[in-house]
């Protein structure tokens, strides 16, 4: 579960996400509520997500513009050699801005438009550093590719070397910070979220997405913080998803976990809030085991509670701190963020950071809070 | 009242003397108000027309620092994608630009594609326009979406939703308005905002761009040049001058030029009514120094009093002057318009420099044109100042001393003009002072015109006429020269344009030599030849010779410069006025790839027949050698011709925009008819003959001049007024005269007579000297200012009808201001006009 399904609704506002279009700062507060834009369903035109698929990879790797919104999303904790701790994001979003071919009058025509977000988070100094960019996916701007696979936003790509998916580069840079990493396949095949990827998000015939990840990516290269290069390695979390669903009128967002605990065994669970701010029969999770097995996870075989919130400059109040159980596993977690400042503060409003994880198990991830922001 | 220095009794003895003389106080008021009235309501207008210019431009402009534009004229679209996608790569926009005409609307729009997301960092107020009801879907996937400022979608009487009709070279294309920025931006009322893919769409630019606009710091620039092909260039738009959106240079030089005759003329008007209004005084000012006044004490009474009518004056100028600038600016407004963009007259601010321009005008001009005469009237002993004789005595010795002065002013201003370097300042330096020079010369005519006509055998009334002439030096003299500059002025000034139009229309016949011209539907550039017809129309029955055009731009120095790749026929070659060459057969190296450069280009880049040309090509910059230089008023910037063989091997384009045929018979509709027997079903092709593209191109020169004639009719206005009020202050001084002269026993048509006579001949003499020094001013004009500010030489011209004005002008004033004092004169009774005094 992912940001992107609120970019459904960016189409309408990005006019002011042009204003920083270049621009690269953390702290860029021109943002837009990501509430505000709840109501809107997709073009009829698109094609939803309404039973399971047979995947077909490579194929399934690259874009679908037969849907409103697709994401390619990378997440990770990585040290230095000096042991220095360091969570990175990196998210490409496909954004179809209407159904159907576009117009053959100009090259530069298209119905497609990319957006990325890059974030970097120095957790010894509790810095978080991130950026935002778009094009639209036509002149060779933006775009996705198989063979090898390619997906691109100006400089920022994610590139498969070969014919395999991995190893993948991801590379993407503002003169403020920059990563440029190589994911390694791991010993973890990849997971179909949901019911064989169908993932469902809320009531209502294709409100639902494919959905699949790859949980744990032994990552190596290099990040860029300002001036500073520094060679880095640790573990990358890669989320793929489309759909043509919104949110329903009563679910105000979602709040997402990807952990990589110590024990090998990798989590994901993420929790629909409606507008009450209560959890959501739609939550969702899975518990991968060392050798892959996964366990599905549904909102009534996890508990989850808040220790702790924190308000952003923007006076937005996001939970940090969590409590995490699963009874039927032996697992009592406590989530907090490795540092508090890790709110995305872009066209959409959203706390994506990295996380530390004690209690029964110690481990580190990332976490996403959505529809927080007013 | 008291003021610090000056005797009350003084003041109100001065006072008085102007509440008597209402007339004449009133008259010198006149003077300087129209002084500063005319030179505030041009220098308003010509500054807002700048104004509204560098506005519009710097709009266009944004934050840019720097701009690739293609060599041949368009920047690959696929240089933009491969620097994007590049790592490190500056904030870049690309951008399309095109002028487009309105459906069935005269007036061109300016079109300009846009990527939204590119824009931030560069022009905030255009993606301001794309905020609003419109979402990025339909702004990026329709392929009518039109974004307008508030203002342009007023001007074009179009509401969201509706839709607007446009061409671009022919081609119809239609835009929705789906969106208005709220801001007010009066410059952008013609600017049509569009995604670039529309852009693209409609001028059919498939792969190619207008420009991309960078924003740079010092390291980029390393980045960015190692990463350039040859076939574009980096521009540094801070060092860029006018040339790309600027007006117009020659639209600037009669601006120019405009505000300094408002200048001299406003000056002469002031400087004429006060040092008359001191003149006319000298008997009270003696009488007060024979009661033992200080010299000193008049002195600053006289200033305090100038002060008072200058500042009176100056404030009623700048009352008058807005209005007539209002009117002005409207004018100018539209002219520009049509010429260049869209602007509108709303969009114009009054200038605070205009104002100051003006009234320091106003205030010192009238302390300097007071403080000559009163310095002269202070100094004189009482008993010489009484008299009126002395006066003139005086004034007379002072004649020939002035003249030579004035003499040496006119061959020192030419000097300056066209030896000392400077360009065109200089050149406007030296004008001015042939004109003040000229003008010392005049009140030396007064003398001489008494003693030529003298010796005719006239009658009474006339014999007094002209002796009065010598007699009133010191009255005459000054409106003689005042008149004189005005006219002058307009003589240069309407000379020049008639040596430029006669030019222009010279070198139109000539370069316009063939019989039949083909072009795409279209005739502009872009619109290319289809390869058959380029083939086959040589082949015509009836063909003599053909000529082959490829137009293009290319960057040299800081100017976009108009290359012409050419196979020129000999009867082309013939119609270029070559006016220097590397030997006698320049054409025979030109077919060997050497060049045939325009006047302004050599003159621009210093480069005489021989020199090389360093020309950006596909392939890097290369160097050309010059074959020749060729007189041509095409551009300012200057252009070139080179050989299209040479041109296709080393840009690549086989394209043809025009194809010239001759006639071998003298019929040039046969060859049209049979052009259009053979072409007209497969292509869409415009035949024009020479004529329309000549009427064509004089209706543009006559456009860009027009504006010169309104001003120049405005300047005469206004110097008629002058001189006809100060005429009149002259002649109304001096009612007793004529009352004693009527006590004398002249009968009232004799005075009447008198009084015409005499202003006549002022009038004619005015206009006498107006005309050689009218001609000098033309000269420096053409000869030294048009050279510095394009390059252009030009054969000067002199036809008859701008001296007839001169003459008709002159004399009509000067008769016309007689009139009233010459009524009044023969109305009243002597006996009670006598006692007046």
């Amino acid at each position: 579960m992912k940001i992107g399904h609120f970019l459904l609704l960016l189409v309408c506002l990005l006019p002011a996400a042009c204003d920083q279009s270049n621009s690269v700062s953390s702290d860029q507060t021109n943002s837009i509520s990501v509430s505000q834009r709840m109501g809107a369903t997709p073009d009829p035109g698109f094609v939803r997500a309404l039973e399971r698929r047979e995947f077909n990879f490579p194929a399934d790797h690259a874009a679908h513009p037969e849907y409103a919104t697709e994401w390619w999303y990378f997440t990770g904790n990585l040290q230095d050699a000096k042991g220095a701790a360091y969570g990175y994001q990196l998210t490409l979003f496909r954004v179809g801005l209407k159904p159907g071919e576009p117009a053959t009058d100009s090259d530069w025509r298209s119905h497609q438009l990319y957006m990325g977000h890059l974030a970097l988070s120095d957790l010894d100094r509790a810095r978080h550093q991130s950026a935002e960019r778009f094009a639209r996916a036509a002149a060779g701007l933006a775009g996705a590719r198989t063979q090898p696979l390619k997906i691109w936003l100006g400089p920022w790509s994610i590139e498969s070397a070969g014919a395999d998916l991995f190893p993948l580069q991801l590379a993407a840079s503002t003169p403020q910070l920059g990563i440029s990493l190589q994911l390694q396949a791991g010993n973890k095949a990849l997971v179909l979220q949901g019911d064989s990827g169908l993932s469902r998000k809320g009531s209502g015939a294709g409100n639902a997405s494919y959905y699949y990840s790859y949980t744990r990516l032994p990552t190596r290269g290099k990040i860029r913080l300002g001036d500073q290069t520094l060679a880095v390695s640790g573990n990358s979390w890669f989320d793929r998803e489309w759909s043509s669903s919104a949110l329903a009128a009563d679910q105000a967002g979602w709040d997402w976990f990807s952990l990589q605990l110590d024990d090998g065994r990798d989590l994901m669970f993420y929790r629909m809030r409606d507008k009450q701010g209560q959890a959501q029969a739609f939550s969702n999770g899975v518990l991968v085991g060392v050798d892959g097995s996964v366990i599905r996870l549904g909102l009534d075989s996890v508990q989850l509670d808040v220790l702790r919130q924190w308000q952003s400059p923007e006076q937005t109040t996001y939970p940090l701190s969590w409590r995490l159980q699963i009874p039927g596993q032996q697992i009592d977690l406590r989530i907090e963020a490795a540092f508090d400042d890790q709110e995305m503060r872009h066209t959409v409003r959203y706390w994506e950071g990295a996380v530390r994880v004690t209690g029964s198990h110690k481990g580190v991830g990332y976490m996403e809070l959505s529809g927080y922001a007013p | 009242m008291t003021i610090p220095g000056i005797s009350p009794l003084l003041l109100r003895a001065g006072l008085n003397y102007q509440l008597r003389h209402r007339w004449q106080a009133l008259l010198a008021l006149v003077g300087i108000v129209m002084g500063v009235a005319v030179v505030l309501a041009v220098d308003l207008a010509n500054s807002a027309a700048r104004a509204s210019f560098a506005l519009s431009s710097q709009q266009l402009q944004g934050a840019a620092t720097h701009r690739i534009v293609g060599n041949a004229g368009e920047v690959p679209a696929e240089l933009y994608t491969r620097l994007f996608t590049t790592p490190g790569h500056p904030p870049m926009a690309p951008v399309i630009s095109a002028r487009v005409e309105r459906e069935g609307q005269a007036g061109r729009l300016r079109l300009i594609g846009l990527d939204l997301f590119a824009e931030a960092a560069f022009r905030a107020e255009l993606p301001q326009a794309i905020r609003g009801e419109t979402s990025v879907a339909d702004w990026l996937a329709r392929a009518d979406a039109l974004a307008l400022s508030q203002s342009a979608a007023d001007a074009l009487a179009l509401q969201l939703g509706g839709t607007l009709s446009i061409r671009y070279q022919g081609q119809p294309y239609t835009l929705q308005l789906l969106t208005i920025s709220p801001e007010h931006s009066a410059v952008s009322r013609d600017l049509l905002v569009v995604d670039i893919a529309t852009a693209q769409a409609i001028t059919g630019m498939q792969h190619s761009l207008s420009q991309i606009d960078l924003i740079l710091h010092e390291d980029d620039l390393e980045w960015l040049k190692n990463r350039l092909p040859p076939s574009v260039k980096l521009i540094d738009i801070e060092q860029q001058t006018e040339g790309i959106v600027g007006l117009s240079a020659a639209f600037e030089l009669n601006l120019t030029a405009m505000s300094l005759l408002a200048l001299l003329v406003g000056l002469f008007l002031i400087f004429n009514a006060m040092s008359f209004s001191i003149v006319q005084r000298r008997t009270l000012l003696g009488r007060l120094r024979a009661l033992g006044v200080y010299p000193a004490e008049i002195y600053r009474v006289i200033l305090a009093e100038a002060f008072v009518l200058g500042l009176v004056g100056t404030l009623i100028g700048f009352v008058l002057g807005s209005w007539l600038g209002e009117g002005l600016t409207r004018i100018v407004a539209a002219t520009v318009s049509e010429l260049y963009y869209e602007v509108s007259a709303d969009a114009m601010q009054l200038s605070w420099l205009s104002f100051s321009k003006a009234g320091a005008l106003g205030l010192l001009g009238t302390l300097v044109a007071t403080w000559i005469p009163a310095r002269q009237a202070a100094r004189t002993p009482p008993l010489t100042t009484l008299s009126r004789a002395a006066l003139e005595d005086f004034t007379q010795r002072q004649l020939p001393l002035l003249a030579v002065s004035g003499l040496l002013m006119v061959v020192i201003g030419l000097l300056i003009a066209f030896l000392l370097p400077g360009g065109v300042i200089s050149g406007f330096a030296g004008l001015f002072i042939v004109l003040l020079g000229a003008a010392l010369v005049t009140p030396l005519g007064l003398p001489i015109a008494h003693g030529l006509l003298r010796r005719l055998p006239l009658g009474g009334v006339w014999r007094m006429a002209t002796r009065d002439l010598k007699r009133h030096v010191s009255r005459l003299g000054t409106a003689a020269a005042a008149l004189m500059v005005a006219l002058a002025a307009t003589v240069g000034i309407a000379v020049m344009v008639d040596s430029m139009r006669s030019s222009v229309s010279d070198w139109l016949q000539d370069l316009l030599s063939a019989d039949l011209y083909i072009a795409a539907e279209g005739f502009q550039q872009d619109a290319t030849l289809p390869q058959a017809v380029v083939l086959q129309a040589p082949q015509l029955i009836g063909v003599a010779g053909f000529s082959l055009y490829r137009d293009n731009t290319v960057q040299i120095g800081h100017h976009p410069t108009r290359m012409v790749a050419a196979r020129l026929a000999e009867q082309s070659q013939a119609g270029f006025d070559l006016v220097a060459q590397v030997d006698a057969n320049p054409w025979q190296h030109y077919q060997q790839g050497e060049l045939i450069i325009s006047e302004p280009l050599a003159y621009r880049l210093q480069l005489g027949p021989g020199d090389e040309l360093l020309v950006p090509t596909p392939q890097g910059d290369r160097a050309f050698r010059i074959a020749a230089i060729f007189r041509d008023y095409a551009t300012e910037h200057g252009r070139f011709f080179i050989d299209l063989q040479h041109y296709r091997e080393l840009w690549s384009d086989p394209q043809v925009d025009t194809l010239a045929l001759f006639s071998a018979s003298v019929d040039g509709y046969a060859l049209q008819q049979a052009a259009s027997a053979r072409f007209d079903a497969d292509y869409a092709l415009q035949y024009t003959d020479a004529r329309a593209i000549y009427d064509e191109s004089m209706a543009v020169f006559d456009r860009t001049f027009r504006i010169t004639e309104v001003l120049r009719l405005l300047s005469v206005m206004v110097a008629f007024i002058g001189i006809l009020s100060a005429l009149m202050a002259v002649q109304l001084e001096r009612r007793k005269e004529f009352a004693i002269l009527r006590a004398l026993g002249l009968t009232r048509l004799q005075v009447s007579l008198l009084i015409m006579i005499e202003s006549s001949i002022l009038g004619l003499l005015a206009a006498l000297f107006a005309i050689p020094t009218g001609l000098a001013l033309a000269w420096v004009l053409t000869d030294a200012i048009q050279l510095r500010a394009f390059g252009w030489t030009m054969p000067f011209l002199l036809t008859a009808a701008p001296l007839w004005w001169t003459l008709f002008i002159g004399v009509s004033a000067a008769w016309l201001a007689s009139l009233y004092p010459a009524w009044q004169a023969s109305r009243r009774n002597p006996a009670s006009q006598m006692r007046e005094d």
